[in-house]
């Protein structure tokens, strides 16, 4: 079986998404074929040095410094035309979003998102994925060739496997895909905090309902030496800086101690922290996702738990 | 002489006074029409009652019996000041042929005594027992006119005085002044002296008199003359129907409240007419709660923003702002408690309407009231889901829209969806079967009523709800309408009328005493307890459902202690008002705490009883906030009844 | 300037889903349906631009349950059109983003818009997402994930978020597609009164002739996930959890 991974980096620095798909598909059996698109020749040998592939189909442009949707598109499209591969691994990331579907469309492929796990029975394909925001499991028969779309987090990438792969150069017309141009990066606007360097963190869901309650979580976090952090919700709602934000569009942190209070634990935000050390999750709700990932819950009123536990600690 | 001078001085007065009031009630005239002239007959017994009989002033004792010392003591001393102007404007003009110097005398000196007391117990009460209803009144005005109010009574009797200092001969119906006299005669002043002083207090008393009338349309003071016709003009709709949006007849959508044009007259009628006594502050459990609500602040400000030059300020988020807006629970207590019939509660809704149109609402009430609109009701639940409570009975409702029934029971979202709610809605139902009603519910067929979301400032959301409420109830057969949640109650009886629905509401509490009666439920006797019974607002103050709960804990042989804010006195568990979906933090004490406080400060009682399906959820979790589950639990009065069969 | 902005309904997950016998489905007898939160963020976005550009918001659904409900909501926030398409729910098999992008496809060459912004994912399917089919279908430039939209004349300015909390500006060539995470402010409230004012208006329908697309909903089962290996559960009450939790944080040597 073929496998064709989408490799997503950041000038040269792989994902770890990226890694987790390539052990997924070595998990599943078959040729393992990475697909990088990179500005140039070196970016695209320092990254295939990274990668436990058979083999590295590149394509080097200047147009692919950054990550631009019509140009990736491009490029993807005329890998899986080339290389014919029976199957197709994305991450569920903004790439991911943006390319599968297309993909999948243009080449007429059958495609499941939201991958927690693939089994192989032969040439049979047993894809488990979330729905309904991690409140249900599907199970789907995948028929091959087929297009998946992996969540984060769904299997460990062993410790930098490295490799010598041979990197296949791929000729793609890149002028045909200007309808997207790539004008600016922009940073994370930050207030001097990173999380990601964070030993504890108290995390706040969109239960906190409004900045009045926030002093609850603060205290705590004081007590305990945290830092405080959000949900997107939280921070959508300006209840607490961007630089504050945990998940999949925020920070992805790893702390020894995280402790949440009213947030459901959708997948986007599991991705963000559900390889911290020790997880404590307050919810209202006994139905509430995060119970699945959280070492230990407590089904309670956050706003009762909190001040109680702050003022057990002294 | 005199004479002229004084036509003078009184006409230019009289100009004075009458252009200071006349530019206060200016803005009453391009207010917004409302009718309040109807049943005159109703309105000026209602008035005289409050006025002569000081009905509402006396439920504080104190206050109500000095200001009915002061209050009749003026009635009697008018007539010494006719006597004054009239002998003088008109010379020749006296009141003795109808015994003006005999029993009218003795009465001017009787109430002028009287007065004097009263006004020094009006002093003694603001400077030194000063309650905290006083906080945020205006001190000075108040003892300014104690000032007045003395001298014009002290410059009377001075005046009597030295009148009969001159001849030196007492008039026994004048023995306070004659004993003044007497002092007058001893300190050397008699005769010719006398003369002088005589004329010296009889223009000290006309100019007090008159610098009184010029300050007062400035002044709370006013309320001497407004009292009586805003008392007369008083609401006589039923207590539990908000007035609609007022729109003029050009209008499409009414505009909010964005000048004070945009208020009816009689809402800026009010505020000219309030009394700063601080009555409505003092029961108001949103100010007890330490919110920045004061409704008497709000009706100050109003009538201070409506005066002076804050028109460059918009009313709604500027001379009220908006958490003073959002934190009324419209529990009514400050309208029953006024003594001059202001309505608080109208003004505060009509101003959220505003709130509510523009969009700028508390976050947590966009949230309900988001899901009222999409869902219908406010726990964001799906509109389905309403009658899965029934999931564990006994036997299934009947399904009220495909069979005639006697009793459509109209459960309400907290009966329907609140966990702890439903185990009591569950046992209201086991009830009603246990004793053989024929009744009904309205399954996913059911709305909010609408009562709190009419309350919260969204008018439109609140017709949504009550019509699709009224035409599912149109295509039902049935009796009454019964309900456990005084809200719905509230608005089947007293709104939905207005929507041209009428119905025969009864709250549970009044089916389960019926059924007691007629014997279809037979509780056993002995297992008295001592409790209490929290008044909901919305059952009680507004719906005057204050007899059936007690009855109903009598008939279940409990021995019923009350707390002293009981009946129409009842302290709100602050949830009314939309309360409920928003951020209670604001609460520093939270109403539904202090009130435990009050039920715990009566010694001995094991129960909270209350008749509210929000209270027994806002009781419960006062009382845990509280740690004193030992002490006091809430029961609903459907548990009592059912404790008691079994 | 013309935005068509798709609105699309989705279970209500406050509750407890139950599955259908066959677990094809979840069981729709106690289920509610309301607007896809993240299209609600499309519709804000649109009407934001409307009132900064002036550009015309045309919000369109295809029938459901409560969808007529749903485009009313559209027009009292600001909407200037609305359009349902009719669809008899026993002629589709599945509702997913890719069985229904060639009806949405069909309907925008219809309604010839500048720009389409639809919410970026949807929670109820597995097949993918909508933005993404769409371009695929139109042959547009699309991008997802978006939270900031600046119309200009022949391009549109996008903000995509990445992981990490990166984002860049990206432009694209009119016509587009964006996939909306996030709008420039919060979903406004529309007051009940513009709602009442819409009651009796009939929402103009969009027929379509197109034949919805394949997915795999036939070779798909759905469970309540495995609970095993989840949360071990405190209990008791608010003291007696922060009691737990702190003797769990002693023995762990965090105090
Ligand atoms: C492309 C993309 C990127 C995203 N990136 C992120 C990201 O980086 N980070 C992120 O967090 N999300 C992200 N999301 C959003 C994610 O899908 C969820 O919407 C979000 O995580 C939900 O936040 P929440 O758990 O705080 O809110 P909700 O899902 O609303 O959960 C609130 C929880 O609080 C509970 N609760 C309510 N009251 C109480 C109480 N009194 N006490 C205790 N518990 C209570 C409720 O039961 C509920 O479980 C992203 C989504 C997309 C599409
Ligand atoms: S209705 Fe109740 S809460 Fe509102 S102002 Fe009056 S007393 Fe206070
Ligand atoms: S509103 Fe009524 S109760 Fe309140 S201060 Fe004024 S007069 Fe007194």
């Amino acid at each position: 079986m073929g496998i064709l991974v989408q490799i997503e980096h950041v000038d040269g620095q792989v994902a770890d998404g990226a890694h987790e798909l390539l052990a997924m598909a070595r998990s599943l059996g078959g040729t393992v074929e990475a697909l990088v698109c990179a500005k140039d020749a070196t970016t695209v040998a320092a990254i295939a040095d990274e990668l436990d592939a058979d083999t590295v189909v590149a394509v080097a442009d200047a147009v692919l410094a950054d990550y631009v949707p019509a140009a990736y598109l491009t490029c993807l499209a005329q890998a899986m035309e080339d290389r014919a591969p029976d199957l197709v691994l994305l991450s569920y990331s903004t790439a991911g979003i943006d390319l599968a579907g297309g993909v999948a469309l243009k080449s007429g492929r059958e495609m499941v998102c939201y991958a927690t796990a693939i089994e192989r029975d032969g040439a049979v394909l047993t894809v488990k994925s979330q729905v309904y925001s991690g409140k249900l499991t599907a199970s789907t028969t995948l028929p091959l060739p087929g297009i998946v779309v992996v969540m984060p987090g769904a299997i460990k990438a062993p410790e930098r496997a490295g490799g010598s792969a041979p990197v296949e150069e791929l000729v793609v017309d890149l002028s045909v895909s200007q309808s997207i141009r790539h004008v600016e990066n922009l940073l994370p606007d930050s207030d001097g905090i990173d999380l990601t360097k964070a030993e504890r963190i108290v995390c706040v869901g969109r239960a906190l309902g409004g900045t009045d309650k926030l002093p609850l979580a603060e205290a705590l976090a004081v007590k305990l030496g945290a830092e405080i952090a959000g949900s997107r919700p939280v921070i959508d709602a300006g209840w607490l800086p961007r630089a504050r934000q945990v998940g999949k569009s925020g920070t992805k942190v790893k702390p020894k101690l995280y402790l949440m209070a009213g947030v459901s634990g959708a997948p986007e935000h599991l991705e963000g922290m559900q390889d911290s050390d020790l997880i404590i999750a307050l919810n209202s709700d006994e139905q509430a996702p995060i119970f699945r990932k959280a070492h230990y819950g407590a089904v309670c009123d956050m706003f009762e738990v909190l001040p109680a536990l702050t003022e057990k600690l002294g | 002489m005199q004479t002229l001078l004084l036509w003078i001085v009184t006409l230019a007065t009289l100009v004075v006074f009458a252009w200071r009031f006349g530019t206060r009630l200016q803005p009453l005239f391009s207010a917004r029409p409302v009718n309040r002239l109807d049943r005159p007959g109703e309105r000026f017994s209602g008035m005289l009652g409050d006025i002569g009989l000081h009905r509402r002033m006396l439920r504080f004792t104190y206050s109500g019996v000095l200001h009915a010392m002061i209050f009749s003591s003026f009635l009697v001393l008018f007539t010494a000041i006719i006597e004054s102007f009239g002998s003088v404007l008109f010379p020749g003009f006296t009141l003795a042929p109808v015994g003006g110097e005999t029993w009218i005398a003795i009465l001017q000196e009787t109430f002028a005594l009287l007065i004097l007391v009263g006004l020094g117990m009006a002093a003694y009460q603001r400077l030194i027992r000063k309650p905290a209803r006083f906080e945020g009144s205006r001190k000075g005005d108040a003892i300014l006119i104690y000032v007045l109010a003395t001298g014009i009574v002290a410059s009377m009797l001075l005046e009597f005085a030295s009148a009969i200092a001159i001849t030196g001969t007492p008039n026994p119906y004048r023995p306070v002044s004659s004993l003044l006299a007497a002092l007058l005669g001893q300190v050397g002043v008699d005769g010719h002296a006398a003369e002088t002083l005589h004329m010296s207090f009889y223009w000290a008393h006309v100019l007090i008199i008159l610098g009184f009338l010029a300050y007062i349309p400035g002044s709370k003071h006013r309320h001497m003359f407004l009292a009586a016709p805003n008392i007369f003009l008083r609401p006589l709709h039923p207590k539990g129907q908000l007035p609609a949006v007022p729109t003029l007849e050009d209008e499409k959508t009414p505009s909010g409240i964005q000048s004070f044009s945009d208020f009816t007259w009689k809402d800026l009628l009010d505020p000219l007419t309030c009394t700063e006594c601080g009555r409505c502050q003092s029961v108001c459990p949103a100010y007890a709660a330490g919110t920045p609500l004061s409704p008497k602040k709000l009706i100050m400000d109003l009538r201070d923003g409506m005066s002076t030059g804050e028109a460059h300020l918009p009313i709604v988020g500027g001379v009220i702002s908006e958490d003073v807006l959002w934190s009324c629970t419209t529990c009514r207590a400050c309208m029953e408690v006024c003594p001059v019939h202001i309505e608080h509660v109208p003004k505060i809704v009509e101003m959220r309407r505003t709130m509510v149109e523009a969009g700028t609402l508390e976050p947590m009430l966009q949230d309900a009231l988001t899901s009222f609109q999409s869902q219908g009701n406010s726990f964001g639940k799906p509109a389905k889901q309403r009658a899965r409570w029934i999931k564990g009975l006994s036997f299934k409702p009947v399904d009220a829209r495909n069979q005639p029934v006697d009793v459509l029971w109209f459960v309400g979202d907290f009966a329907s969806f609140d966990a702890r709610a439903q185990e009591l809605t569950r046992m209201v139902a086991e009830l009603l079967h246990q004793a053989g009603v024929d009744f009904g519910i309205l399954y996913d067929g059911e709305r909010n009523s609408g009562n709190d979301v009419r309350r919260a400032g969204d008018e439109g959301l609140f017709e949504l709800l009550a019509q699709q409420n009224i035409d599912t109830l149109a295509g039902c057969e049935f009796n009454r309408i019964m309900t456990t949640d005084p809200h719905s109650l509230n608005a089947l009886k007293s709104e939905y009328p207005a929507l041209g629905a009428d119905y025969d509401v009864v709250h549970y509490s009044e089916l389960l005493l019926d059924l007691i009666s007629a014997g279809k439920l037979t509780p056993k006797q002995g297992a008295a307890a001592q409790v209490t019974y929290h008044d909901p607002c919305y059952l009680g103050r507004y719906n005057g459902g204050f007899d059936a709960p007690r009855d109903l804990i009598a008939a279940l042989g409990h021995d019923l202690r009350e707390m002293p804010r009981n009946r129409k006195n009842s302290f709100c568990c602050g949830a009314g008002g939309g309360r409920i979906w928003m951020d209670d933090s604001a609460f520093h004490e939270r109403p539904s705490e202090n009130r435990i406080k009050e039920a715990l400060a009566l010694g001995d009682v094991s129960y909270f009883v209350v008749s509210c399906p929000k209270d027994v959820v806002m009781y419960t979790a006062a009382i845990q906030n509280l740690g004193v589950e030992d002490r006091i639990s809430v029961r609903d009065l459907a548990e009592l009844v059912t404790e008691s069969l079994e | 300037m013309k935005i068509t902005v798709i609105l699309r309904l989705e279970p209500v997950l406050t509750e407890e889903l139950e599955l259908t016998n066959d677990a094809r489905d979840v069981d729709r007898e106690w289920i509610g349906l309301d607007m896809n939160q993240f299209d609600d963020q499309a519709l804000e976005q649109a009407i934001l631009i409307k009132e900064q550009t002036g550009a015309e918001v045309v919000a369109i659904a295809i029938e459901d349950e409560g969808t007529d409900r749903m485009l009313k909501t559209a027009l009292a926030r600001g909407a200037d059109t609305a359009r349902l398409i009719p669809m008899d729910e026993y002629d589709v098999e599945s509702r997913s983003s890719r069985a229904m992008a060639p009806i949405y496809a069909m309907a925008i060459r219809e309604l010839e818009p500048d720009m389409v912004l639809v919410g970026v994912l949807s929670n109820a399917d597995i097949y993918g997402e909508l933005a993404p089919y769409l371009a695929a279908h139109l042959g547009w430039p699309q991008a997802s994930a978006i939270s900031q939209v600046t119309l200009g004349t022949g391009q549109v300015t996008l903000r995509q978020e990445y992981a990490g909390g990166r984002s860049a500006r990206l432009a694209l060539q009119l016509p587009a597609i964006a996939g909306l995470q996030t709008a420039a402010q919060p979903p406004r409230y529309v007051a009940g009164s513009k709602l009442r004012d819409l009651l009796k208006v009939q929402i103009p329908e969009l027929n379509i002739e197109a034949v919805p697309g394949a997915d795999l909903a036939e070779a798909t089962t759905l469970a309540l996930p495995d609970m095993s290996g989840a949360a071990e559960m405190i209990d008791g009450d608010a003291q007696e959890i922060a009691n737990a939790i702190h003797a769990l944080l002693e023995e762990k040597g965090f105090v």
